[in-house]
């Protein structure tokens, strides 16, 4: 099995690999995508078989670096500021404000966010409703360079597409020809972190939360895995707490615990008092 | 095979077991008893005494059929004898059963038609038929869908009938079934139902699960008759529903042309209706843009593409217009959001576009940049190789190889100038690319240079310029990787090691040798694979099968699969048992480099792996054997649970064309449901696929018939067609319904004249209906 080709088999044994680091479940038609990106990272390394590269994440990788370093870039970091907004609004004023107005504060924990703009996006509506202060917001994920590049405030100018909400964009967003900067208060209300949604005890530590988004994460994950994921982030929400997934996502087949409802157009998960 | 889940059994249950199997083996005179275990509360035990009921054939069918219809003592022991039933290997049982039909009790009699259904019992349907307007609607329902599954020409009229008594409980289950038929008869009542608002969004899904052009012109009606965004949706899922399945009838291009045809002027509309939050719909209706869309529809599609759960669709949708298309195409190219010219630059191949591609290389998103650079190199634009040049030092590696990649396959007559300079002027990053470049294509007059590399203090830069050294035509080359073989940087031995084994000059097998004594691991891996590339020192290999590094002792196991001495076979054998999955699969790859009878055992056991990598390699060494048994494994793995299994089994059973590996290919798709890959695998054109098909023809029931039939149609090629208009004499009628019926839908130059005849002149009704109904229509 000689070269960057990768064949049916070679892609077993690096999508297993990837899935056994990560959890991240490439299936067989996503093979041409899964090469592209393996091939460049590959080649960049210096290796001329990705047998040789596989030997070396499986003997002599100390401490798992380069493993990490290989999930680092298949990651997929594409999100943007705004993205399905409805969900947020709704969450917002159906659930958010009427948690402050009970317990006087919430939190919110965006699961997956990749490099912030969806736990910004709801701090600058919380802001808009004048909630910023009485919630708490954590957004993290596996990749420490999209955390870091959520911790900078820094985008790139594809981080604001052309239907978002002029106002809001205005009002909380700076743009200067292909960078688009947040407004230091509200990248200040969002605390950000590393947390691999796999670990249990990590996730366990985090402590409850009155919202959940984990929006477009599951799509990646196989169903033993995502059934395992929600379990945990079902765990994680106080009663009558909400979870958000992605608008093409259900939970439904899962046979979850929670409870599925519709606000206003978007469907939510309850955890049941 | 990927291993299910382990059902222990009690001890009790065992006993059972082995109980029920001695009775089994005393014939009639244990089947009360066995009768009596289908009520045992054990589902395991339940489930071992319908399989020996149904093992026993004609001596249990009529006890069975007499249980059924005077005992019936609990819903669980009734599904064990239905299953006995279905499952039965009597000779009698089909003529037992249907004895039951006229039973008083209405649940006795839907017992009866569902045996009769699960068994596509073709000489029940006339009585089946009968049952569609009995008094119970349960007994309606397993008729309707017994008939469904049995299929063929007989049942069609009588499903049509249920259709037009728009009685709620028969027109459902029968706008289920009647599509699966491939009847164009069928058509007229369905399109007819959609007036009926009761029955429009049934009557539409089920038009479109019939796959036929016929179906087109009735679906589209509905976007006449008002309802807004709701009926755009129905509209688009049905017609996604019958391409998808015209695809099956090899007839999507002409379908796909006649609906362009159809739907072009309500384009607008199918574009508005994505707004729609449902998936399915807004799959449905990307998908069909992409076939019935112009750059109108661009826009629109370009949106999906944030969507992960749409990007494929969406992506897919793009490269299908801008095919269709070239100015979309283009236009694509400009598009505001970078998704969209991602999703399009594949798809370039057109001169014409070189200017539009050439300005996507400054383009802000890396990725549109390395797409760029592989259009360029697509379309042969040498125009573009110094503005390549320079990408070599892009931030982005991605661009970066990407940029190298096109440079090497354009090769121009200026690149060698170019690379010497970039090599010699370059940042780091673009001195590697260089280097890669020369690794590649070569390089006159550039020893000195690559040469000086090798000593580089940069050990990649160093690395990549030995590995350029092995392709260079320099009498100084041998000499310099000898001499850089024994040098004091790890990396670099490595990296000489590759370069002498793939120079393979007359030292090289006393270098690699010396190599595979080396302090450090990885020179000894790579002299390892150095002396397999050049066939040689097995004795040393097979000492390395004891190295304390893993990757050694792999490295050497794969050396060893090249080398074809009984040592290193036995060496091969030795190791295909190890625990370590790695080297079992390296052993594995090298046993099937053999074609000897002692490779096939260890292929067929490592085909039941628990690992898809180690089943895959099994399959690859068994896919050229012409045993029996080899050709059996491969077409059990057709049916592995896991999708790359299956479609590994079925390319390389289609890679075949030998009679053996094109009955394997024909018995697993009259097997499979129509979604299987199969089905795709078997209309490959070849002469012994083709003549495998004609051969089960003349026997083949209704449903084998559909089957066979659309395989040939997908075939479309020339000795198909033949075929098909053969099938129209054959004293099969299924085979002439089919047949006549795909004729006229592939649109047969000759079709309409010999199936017209068949409508008036065939012996058989069914097959003088059905051909009428096709040839008025076409």
């Amino acid at each position: 099995m000689p070269g960057l080709e990768l064949s049916p088999q070679l892609f077993a044994i690096f999508s297993g690999l990837v899935e056994e680091t990560s959890g991240i479940h490439y299936a067989a038609r996503e093979r041409e995508i899964f090469a592209a990106k393996l091939g460049a990272h590959v080649s960049d390394l210096g290796y001329d078989s990705l047998l040789d590269y596989y030997y070396h994440l499986r003997y002599d990788d100390p401490g798992g670096v380069e493993r990490a370093r290989l999930i680092e870039m298949l990651l997929v970091h594409e999100t943007y500021f705004f993205r399905e907004l409805a969900p947020l609004r709704q969450a917002v004023d159906s659930h958010l404000a009427d948690v402050v107005r009970t317990r006087g504060r919430a939190r919110v924990w965006s699961a997956g966010c990749s490099t912030g703009e969806e736990p910004l996006t709801l701090a600058m509506l919380l802001d808009d409703r004048g909630l910023l202060g009485q919630v708490e917001i954590l957004g993290t994920d596996v990749s420490e360079q999209a955390i870091a590049q959520a911790e900078s405030g820094l985008y790139g100018k594809r981080a604001l597409r052309d239907d978002h909400p002029a106002e809001l964009g205005r009002r909380y967003l700076s743009v200067d020809g292909n960078h688009v900067t947040i407004d230091p208060r509200l990248r200040a209300a969002v605390r950000f972190k590393t947390l691999n949604l796999f670990d249990a005890a990590a996730v366990r530590m985090l402590g409850a939360c009155d919202l959940i988004l984990c929006r477009n994460v599951l799509i990646y994950f196989r169903d033993e895995l995502i059934t395992r994921v929600i379990d945990q982030l079902a765990e994680a929400l106080t009663p009558e707490g909400l979870l958000a997934v992605g608008v093409s996502e259900s939970l439904l087949r899962f046979g979850t615990g929670l409870v599925c409802e519709e606000r206003g157009s978007s469907f939510f998960y309850r955890r049941a008092r | 095979m990927t291993a299910g889940p382990a059902f222990s059994l009690t001890a009790g249950e065992r006993r059972q077991i082995d109980h029920i199997d001695e009775l089994v083996a005393l014939g009639a005179a244990a089947v009360p008893e066995l009768i009596a275990a289908m009520s045992d509360p054990s589902w395991t035990v339940r489930r071992a005494t319908l399989a020996g009921l149904a093992a026993l054939g004609d001596d249990a069918s009529r006890p069975l059929c007499a249980w059924l219809r005077d005992r019936r003592t609990s819903e669980q022991a009734i599904a064990a004898a239905v299953d006995a039933l279905v499952g039965s290997i009597g000779g009698t049982t089909v003529a037992e059963v249907m004895m039951l039909l006229g039973d008083p009790r209405p649940a006795v009699v839907a017992d009866a038609a569902h045996i009769l259904g699960r068994r596509r019992a073709v000489e029940a349907t006339a009585a089946l038929g009968v049952l569609i307007d009995h008094a119970d609607d349960n007994v309606a329902v397993a008729a309707i869908e017994a008939l469904g599954a049995i299929g063929g020409s007989a049942a069609v009229e009588p499903l049509i009938g249920a259709i037009a008594r728009k009685s709620f409980f028969r027109t459902f289950p029968a706008l289920q079934v009647l599509p699966k038929t491939g009847d164009p008869r069928v058509i007229a009542p369905l399109a007819e139902l959609l007036g009926d608002e009761a029955y429009r969004l049934e009557a539409a899904r089920a038009l479109g699960r019939t796959g036929s052009a016929l179906a087109l012109a009735p679906l589209a009606s509905l976007l006449h008759a008002g309802g807004g965004d709701p009926m755009v949706r129905l509209v688009a899922l049905a017609l996604a529903d019958l391409v998808a399945r015209a695809g099956w009838n090899g007839t999507a291009d002409r379908v796909v042309g006649e609906l362009r045809r159809v739907i072009a002027p309500s384009l607008d509309r199918f574009i508005g209706a994505l707004r729609t939050t449902d998936p399915q719909e807004r799959v449905a209706i990307a998908w069909l843009l992409g076939r019935i869309g112009g750059a109108s529809a661009l826009p629109a599609l370009s949106r999906l593409l944030d969507d992960p759960a749409l990007a494929a669709t969406a992506t897919e949708a793009i490269q299908h217009i801008g095919r269709a298309h070239d100015t979309a195409m283009i236009e694509a190219l400009h598009a505001d959001d970078p998704a969209a010219r991602i999703a399009v630059l594949p798809i370039v191949g057109s001169r014409r576009a070189a200017p539009d591609v050439s300005a996507l290389l400054d383009d802000d998103e890396p990725e549109v940049r390395a797409r760029a650079c592989e259009a360029l190199a697509r379309i042969g634009e040498t125009a573009a190789v110094p503005r390549l040049f320079e990408l070599l030092g892009d931030p982005s590696p991605r661009v970066a190889h990407a940029a190298a990649a096109a440079i090497q396959s354009l090769g121009t007559a200026g690149t060698p100038a170019l690379v010497i300079a970039a090599l010699g002027a370059g940042t780091q990053a673009v001195r590697r690319q260089a280097l890669r470049i020369i690794g590649t294509l070569g390089c006159d007059g550039a020893y000195d240079a690559v040469r000086a590399a090798a000593d580089d203090p940069d050990r990649r830069i160093a690395e990549l310029a030995v590995a350029a050294l092995a392709v260079l035509e320099d009498a100084r080359v041998d000499p310099a990787l000898a001499e850089l073989a024994a040098g004091p940087d790890e990396a670099v031995r490595g990296a000489a090691m590759r370069a002498i084994a793939r120079r393979a000059g007359a030292d090289a097998a006393a270098l690699l040798a010396r190599g595979t004594a080396d302090e450090a691991a990885w020179v000894r891996y790579y002299a390892c694979q150095g002396l397999g590339r050049i066939g040689q020192a097995a004795p040393l290999l097979i000492e390395r099968l004891a190295d304390a590094t893993p990757h050694v002792r792999i490295a050497a196991i794969e050396a060893l699969a090249h080398i074809q001495t009984d040592a290193a076979w036995r060496a091969l054998c030795s190791m295909v048992g190890s625990p370590d999955p790695d080297q079992e699969r390296a052993a594995l790859v090298g046993i099937g480099l053999h074609a000897t009878a002692a490779a096939l055992p260890f292929l067929l056991a490592a085909t039941a792996s628990a690992d898809a990598a180690t089943r895959l390699i099994a399959l690859s060494g068994l896919a050229a054997r012409r045993e029996p048994e080899a050709l059996a494994a491969l077409g059990a793995a057709a049916h592995d649970a896991a999708p790359e299994i299956q479609e590994a089994a079925l390319s390389l059973l289609g890679e075949r064309d030998d009679r053996a590996a094109a009955d394997v290919l024909v018995a697993i798709a009259l097997t499979s449901e129509p979604e299987h890959p199969a089905h795709r695998a078997l209309s490959w054109p070849g002469a012994a696929r083709s003549a495998a098909i004609q051969a089960r023809l003349g026997e083949a029931s209704d449903r084998d018939a559909d089957v066979l039939v659309a395989a040939l149609a997908r075939m479309g090629d020339d000795a198909a067609i033949t075929a098909l208009f053969a099938s129209l004499e054959l004293a099969n009628p299924a085979v002439r319904r089919a047949a006549a019926t795909a004729l006229i839908a592939i649109g047969a130059p000759g079709a309409r004249g010999r199936v017209t005849q068949l409508a008036s002149h065939d012996p058989d009704l069914g097959v003088r209906r059905a051909s009428a109904a096709a040839a008025a229509t076409d």
